[in-house]
């Protein structure tokens, strides 16, 4: 079976050391002021009127139906089967149309290769049977990361064994292959994702363009199809007329 | 008007224009295959989702195709640009004195004259007669104006479409990526206004005016036909003695 890669983030053990974004910031050399994975503070005030900060690492979601992917038009954003979404930087143009559409806000432009950033799950590393670099460095091994599709693989044992949950809501939810463990908390407001949006030029694309080019260009065809029939039918009975005739006289 | 039908044909196109027209026919074909095969997320996709993937399969990925479609699409551009500015007077201005419709008063005219031939072509108004037409009749010089028109956007676009990427840093200034977006959207826009036209043309071409597509091969075309249906142009040739 194929792998179905996932992370599990049991915020109850994250101390918020930051260690995995200096770990990912390092094994992808990301530039000063970028990350492609960061850590939520979210500060409240508990039942008991005691101030609380929540913590959420978090990145890519490496949605099932990532709009990224949907949105991107040269496909430069793409899906593999073990659920990695990825990004081909050779056909990348930098367009931006994804950033957007990201509901997790995970993509960004970089400005040193000019093409979009995001978490792989640091799928070179998982290819070479590594962990990715933040699961590997997470001083309260808050993180977990493994092969949902393996009954025996410690994320698969974790999910059964404790209540995840994931950032979806009413309005989004794609399918996010990253779990959070709080405890039975609720997840703040602040952590949901928001509603993906589109640039104007790729709504415009999706809304205007390619429903009135459709309806105009099989629109025509349907049109000329119906007069080069007509064509047809009126030289066929054109035909038999002057045979009928013929045959009158 | 001359009421006999006279016979014969008249040379009314040269080698390099029907070299050029063919040209421009098949690098449209290689170019909107290749292009259709670009665009892919399923957001902005134009055509099913099979064509994307047999085309990148065929070119081994996406890189070469794009590359393909923009060395077709720089090398269609700049055969076309160079043959225009080297003929700009002998075929150029000319066929855009022709052929271009620029007032309201002439794109009226020219929508009239084109709902009267279409209809036609369903058995409607037949009480209605297409008004003599010159060279090109309104349908033509539509069309014509809205593929030049298209065809400078297409290429300006497509010109920034492939180059911008390699050229500008879009993080330094977000207009660059807005501009890319944006001409993304004109590019295909005008694709598909073209495409549109390109029905009615093939249509014409094959079906109700075959002499037109024999015209568009070896150069001539017949006296008569020229008189019915370009009446206008007919008597122009006629004043000019060449019929």
């Amino acid at each position: 079976m194929v792998a179905k890669y996932v992370m599990l983030a049991d915020t109850t053990r994250c101390i918020n050391c930051k260690a995995c974004e200096v770990a990912c910031r390092a094994e992808w050399d990301t530039p000063l002021g970028y990350s492609r994975d960061w850590v939520k503070e979210v500060e409240s005030v508990n039942a008991k009127g005691m101030p609380e900060l929540q913590i959420f690492p978090g990145r890519c979601q490496h949605c099932d139906d990532a709009p990224c992917v949907e949105v991107c038009p040269t496909g430069a954003s793409w899906k593999r089967e073990d659920g990695i979404v990825l990004v081909d930087h050779d056909i990348c143009s930098g367009c931006e149309l994804c950033v957007p559409a990201c509901p997790y806000d995970a993509r960004w432009l970089n400005p040193v290769t000019n093409t979009i950033s995001k978490c792989t799950f640091c799928q070179p590393r998982i290819d070479k049977g590594l962990q990715p670099a933040c699961v590997e460095t997470c001083v309260g091994n808050a993180l977990i990361f493994g092969d949902a599709n393996d009954p025996n693989s410690e994320v698969s044992i974790l999910l059964k064994t404790k209540e995840w949950q994931r950032l979806i809501t009413d309005e989004v939810n794609i399918g996010p292959n990253h779990y959070y463990y709080t405890a039975g908390k609720t997840i703040p407001v602040e952590v949901m994702p928001k509603l993906h949006e589109r640039h104007l030029a790729g709504k415009s694309i999706e809304s205007i363009v390619n429903p009135l080019g459709t309806i105009g260009i099989g629109g025509m065809m349907a049109v000329f199809l119906g007069a080069g029939v007509k064509k047809l039918v009126d030289r066929r009975k054109e035909v038999s007329e002057k045979e009928d005739n013929h045959e009158h006289h | 008007m001359s009421t006999t039908k006279p016979q014969g044909t008249i040379k009314v196109r040269t080698r390099d224009v029907i070299f050029i027209h063919w040209f421009n026919a098949f690098f449209w074909l290689v170019l909107v295959l290749t292009g259709f095969g670009i665009i892919s997320g399923d957001f902005v996709r134009l055509v099913p989702a099979f064509w994307p993937t047999f085309m990148q399969n065929l070119l081994g990925g996406n890189v070469n195709l794009a590359l393909l479609h923009a060395i077709g699409g720089i090398a269609w551009a700049g055969v076309i640009g160079v043959y225009a500015v080297l003929n700009f007077k002998r075929v150029v201005l000319p066929f855009l004195k022709n052929v271009l419709v620029l007032t309201p008063k002439a794109a009226i005219a020219d929508l009239i004259s084109m709902t009267i031939t279409l209809a036609h072509l369903f058995g409607l108004l037949k009480n209605l007669k297409v008004p003599p037409q010159g060279r090109y009749n309104g349908a033509q010089r539509l069309l014509g104006t809205m593929i030049i028109a298209s065809s400078l956007a297409i290429a300006s676009t497509g010109l920034y479409l492939f180059l911008a990427p390699k050229l500008l840093t879009f993080s330094t200034l977000a207009l660059y990526g807005e501009l890319f977006r944006w001409a993304l959207v004109i590019h295909v826009s005008a694709v598909l206004l073209v495409l549109l036209g390109l029905v009615a043309h093939i249509y014409f071409a094959v079906v109700e005016e075959p002499e037109s597509l024999e015209t568009m091969k070896s150069g001539n075309a017949e006296i008569a036909f020229i008189q019915h249906h370009n009446p206008l142009w007919y008597e122009s040739l006629k004043k000019e003695g060449k019929v």
